[in-house]
């Protein structure tokens, strides 16, 4: 088999005294959603963290597309920090409450060098489509959203960076049980669509049953158990 | 015991002891800082035939030790402070120490009284709001706490001394000498610890605990007890700072009535440059100052105990008395055609057959003692005092966003900053570059930025929290990019607008050293100035001093309600994105 497109080995990660993370490993194919599930506090978000270098590990390897990034310095990280990409829990708080939608979704590009003034209106326009949002919401702020719609809106500009990891931190847990199925829906589209990994933080057993490939159980800061939902031999979705 | 060495260990510890000792440095080497040459004022006090030769010159700047360079005069006046020497006075020749001790046991006495005042001032505005269970005295606490002290004490000598002749206006012989500085002193540090305590009081009132505690039948006076012992912990610090703001006041209280305290004592010796007796007076305050905050830590800390360890222990959000906006735009108004309409006149044309005239067509607000225009005078000086507060507000601004990203350095400056009153630094200012508005402007502009800096910290805390920048950190956005797009647009906005409301207040300080004779020097139409000048014919003409008086007043009154207006506005807004956690 290829090499994975996130391989985690012994995963260290302490706050002050306490470590939060202690020894943690797993791997994460392409095209293929591994959850990461366990009681709060079990060190689930302080793991994404970790991933994306956003806090970086105490200890341990984080091999991304087959290169070690602990060692890597912020400078150099820089460039390949658009290949993953956070979702967060907060809807609301995940957007700068200043700054229209369409902004926001631009950003990345206006950061990573890629936006034209003829390109990248149209660029916005699609991803906002692509999340199932009307592109005429990309003149409101976060405050005139539903935190469904910012939830997307939030997705729609991970998409922007054009990533193969998307590290979802509890995506759903805020939302509405009514608007959650959406959510969750859209993001199965993309994964098929796309090929996207996800790294899938989550609480709630009935979603990571519906919605993991695999799942790795936390407790107090290690693994301790890794099971599948579903047969292998059950048909793809 | 462990905590307090983290304290003292860390950045804002660190930073504390270094302005605290460059402020100690900056007393030491005044001799050597003093832009005008102190041989020349030595050598007029000692003998007012001799020539001011080089060599007579030289002789003096030897014999005071100046000539040895900065260091070693700072090492001499160090050892002979160990030994507490603070030297003989350059112009009475007597020593130092007794004189600074008799005026601090004076200043101490007063300080006292106008304490009791403020206690009773402030008691007596707090128990409405305590007795009823709701409302509050804030508004008319916070108009009582913006007057500043030199005017008070003008306006209470003008109308108790001098038209009612019930009390002595000058000396400090018997008790009945004390009731007016001690008013002068006492009601505005009286108006400040109502105002704090009637604008924490009603949210304290509607807690839970208060409704559980009258449903079992615990009687009133026990509950207004709790609510109080409730309260007033977390504001002990701000009774500090009240209780430092006294002894800048004290200054310009005893210099109205004459008492010989040691503001009194500092001020004269910066104006004759004296400055051993500088040197020892302004230590005196400072000290008096830093143990009076040290009192008030220390107090809070037996208060609170535990509680101060653990978590800490918040007051529910004050709810002060919301202002109307037409309050201040009014206020605003009022004064604005004044100054306008007195921009437009000469304020420097002099007209000796119109002296001391009353109010008339040709001269709205009469004319002063040399028959110049009141209301041209009070015009331009409008513009030269809130010009130069404009400046000193921009500089404070830019000083408070630089200190808000550094939190920890921060908060060690801004404690000894809060520990000096404008008054004070004004003195050690003018006594070093001369009396000035640029001078004036620095002292208070050393000293303003704290509660911008206080701040701007607080909402570069919670924007660099917030989950959308750790967002721009995953697009592998650069810190620059970040600080530039993200943390200073959601900071510089809302400091900015604080900074402006904090204009009025800076503006009055500004007129405070004017009064003092620390400010512009005398042909300016200075606001504190005018009032300063018209003091010496206000029986005669009165409409002289109660002009300045009146638009001193009004600018207070636009800085509370500003202020009051812009408070509410915070804290009614609601939150801009719901957090959850």
């Amino acid at each position: 088999m290829n090499e994975p497109l996130l391989d985690v080995r012994d995963l260290v990660v302490r706050h002050g005294t306490v470590t939060a993370v202690d020894g943690v490993s797993f791997t994460l194919a392409a095209g293929e959603t591994l959850a990461l599930n366990g009681p709060s506090g079990c060190g689930k978000s302080s793991t994404a963290a970790a991933v994306l270098q956003l806090r970086r590990p105490d200890a341990g390897e984080v091999r991304f597309e087959g290169r070690e990034l602990t060692s890597l310095t912020d400078r150099e990280l820089r460039p390949l920090r658009p290949r993953m990409q956070p979702v967060f829990q907060d809807p609301y708080g995940s957007l700068s409450p200043r700054h229209r939608i369409r902004d926001a979704v631009a950003e990345p590009l206006k950061v990573q060098g890629r936006w034209t003034t003829a390109e990248g209106p149209a660029r916005v326009a699609e991803l906002l489509d692509r999340v199932g949002l009307d592109p005429a919401y990309g003149d409101r702020r976060p405050h005139e959203l539903s935190g469904g719609q910012c939830q997307r809106a939030g997705i729609a500009r991970a998409l922007a960076s054009e990533p193969r990891l998307l590290v979802l931190d509890e995506p759903v847990s805020a939302l509405d049980p009514s608007v959650r199925a959406g959510v969750l829906n859209l993001l199965a589209d993309l994964q098929d669509e796309l090929a996207l990994g996800y790294l899938f933080i989550c609480h709630d057993h009935a979603v990571v049953r519906h919605f993991a490939d695999r799942v790795v159980e936390l407790r107090e800061g290690r693994v301790t158990s890794e099971w599948r939902p579903r047969s292998p031999g059950a048909a793809p979705r | 015991m462990k905590r307090l060495a983290q304290r003292l260990a860390g950045p804002a510890g660190l930073t504390r002891l270094v302005c605290l000792a460059a402020v100690v440095t900056a007393v030491g080497l005044l001799p050597w800082l003093s832009g005008r040459d102190p041989a020349l004022t030595v050598l007029r006090a000692r003998s007012a035939e001799q020539e001011p030769t080089r060599e007579a010159l030289d002789a003096v700047r030897r014999d005071l030790g100046l000539d040895a360079g900065p260091l070693a005069l700072l090492t001499g006046w160090a050892a002979a402070l160990a030994h507490g020497d603070l030297g003989t006075s350059w112009v009475s020749g007597t020593e130092v120490l007794p004189a600074v001790t008799a005026g601090l046991q004076v200043s101490l006495g007063l300080m006292g009284a106008a304490l009791g005042v403020a206690v009773a001032l402030a008691a007596t505005l707090v128990a409405p709001v305590l007795l009823r269970g709701r409302g509050s005295a804030g508004g008319l606490a916070a108009m009582l706490a913006a007057v500043p002290e030199f005017l008070l004490a003008t306006v209470a000598l003008l109308v108790c001394g001098v038209w009612l002749g019930w009390l002595p206006t000058s000396g400090w012989q018997g008790p009945e000498h004390l009731v007016l500085p001690a008013l002068a002193l006492g009601v505005p540090a009286g108006g400040l610890l109502g105002r704090l305590v009637a604008d924490a009081l009603p949210a304290v009132l509607g807690e839970r605990w208060v409704e559980l505690w009258r449903g079992a039948g615990v009687s009133g006076a026990r509950i207004a007890a709790a609510a109080l012992r409730r309260v007033l912990p977390p504001l002990v610090p701000q009774f500090g700072m009240a209780a430092v703001g006294l002894t800048g006041g004290a200054v310009a209280v005893e210099t109205v009535f004459a008492v010989p305290g040691i503001g009194r004592t500092a001020l004269g010796a910066a104006k004759s440059q004296d400055l051993p007796l500088l040197q020892g007076a302004v230590l005196a305050l400072l000290l008096l100052g830093l143990i009076t905050g040290a009192a008030a830590a220390l107090l809070r800390r037996r208060l609170l105990g535990p509680a101060l360890r653990d978590a800490g222990l918040t007051l529910p959000r004050a709810r002060p008395a919301r202002t109307h906006p037409a309050i201040p735009l009014a206020l605003f108004t009022v004064l604005a055609v004044t100054i306008g309409w007195g921009v437009l006149r000469d304020p420097y044309a002099v007209d000796t057959t119109l002296r001391l005239a009353a109010p008339s067509w040709a001269h709205p607000l009469g004319t002063d003692g040399l028959g110049r225009d009141v209301l041209a005078r009070l015009g331009h000086g409008a513009w030269a005092t809130v010009g130069t507060a404009a400046a000193v507000c921009l500089l404070s601004l830019l000083a408070g966003l630089a200190l808000g990203f550094l939190p920890g350095v921060a908060a060690g400056a801004a404690d000894i900053a809060n520990a000096l009153p404008p008054v004070i630094v004004g003195i050690l200012v003018a006594a070093a570059a001369g009396p000035g508005t640029g001078g004036a402007a620095l002292a208070v502009g050393l000293i303003s930025w704290p509660p911008l800096a206080a701040h701007a910290a607080a909402l570069v805390r919670e924007v660099r929290a917030s989950a959308f920048l750790t967002a721009q950190r995953a697009i592998g956005a650069t810190p620059w990019w970040i600080l530039t797009r993200h943390v200073l647009p959601s900071v510089a906005a809302p400091v900015a607008r604080h900074a402006l409301l904090r204009l009025p207040g800076i503006a009055l300080a500004l007129a405070s050293l004017g009064f003092l004779g620390l400010g512009a020097p005398p042909p300016a139409p200075e606001w504190g100035l005018l009032l300063d000048e018209s003091r010496a014919y206000v029986e005669r003409a009165p409409w002289a001093a109660l002009a300045p008086a009146i638009a001193l007043a009004l600018l207070a009154a636009l800085a509370v309600t500003a202020a009051a207006y812009a408070q509410g506005r915070r804290t009614s807004r609601p939150k801009e994105a719901p957090i959850h956690v």
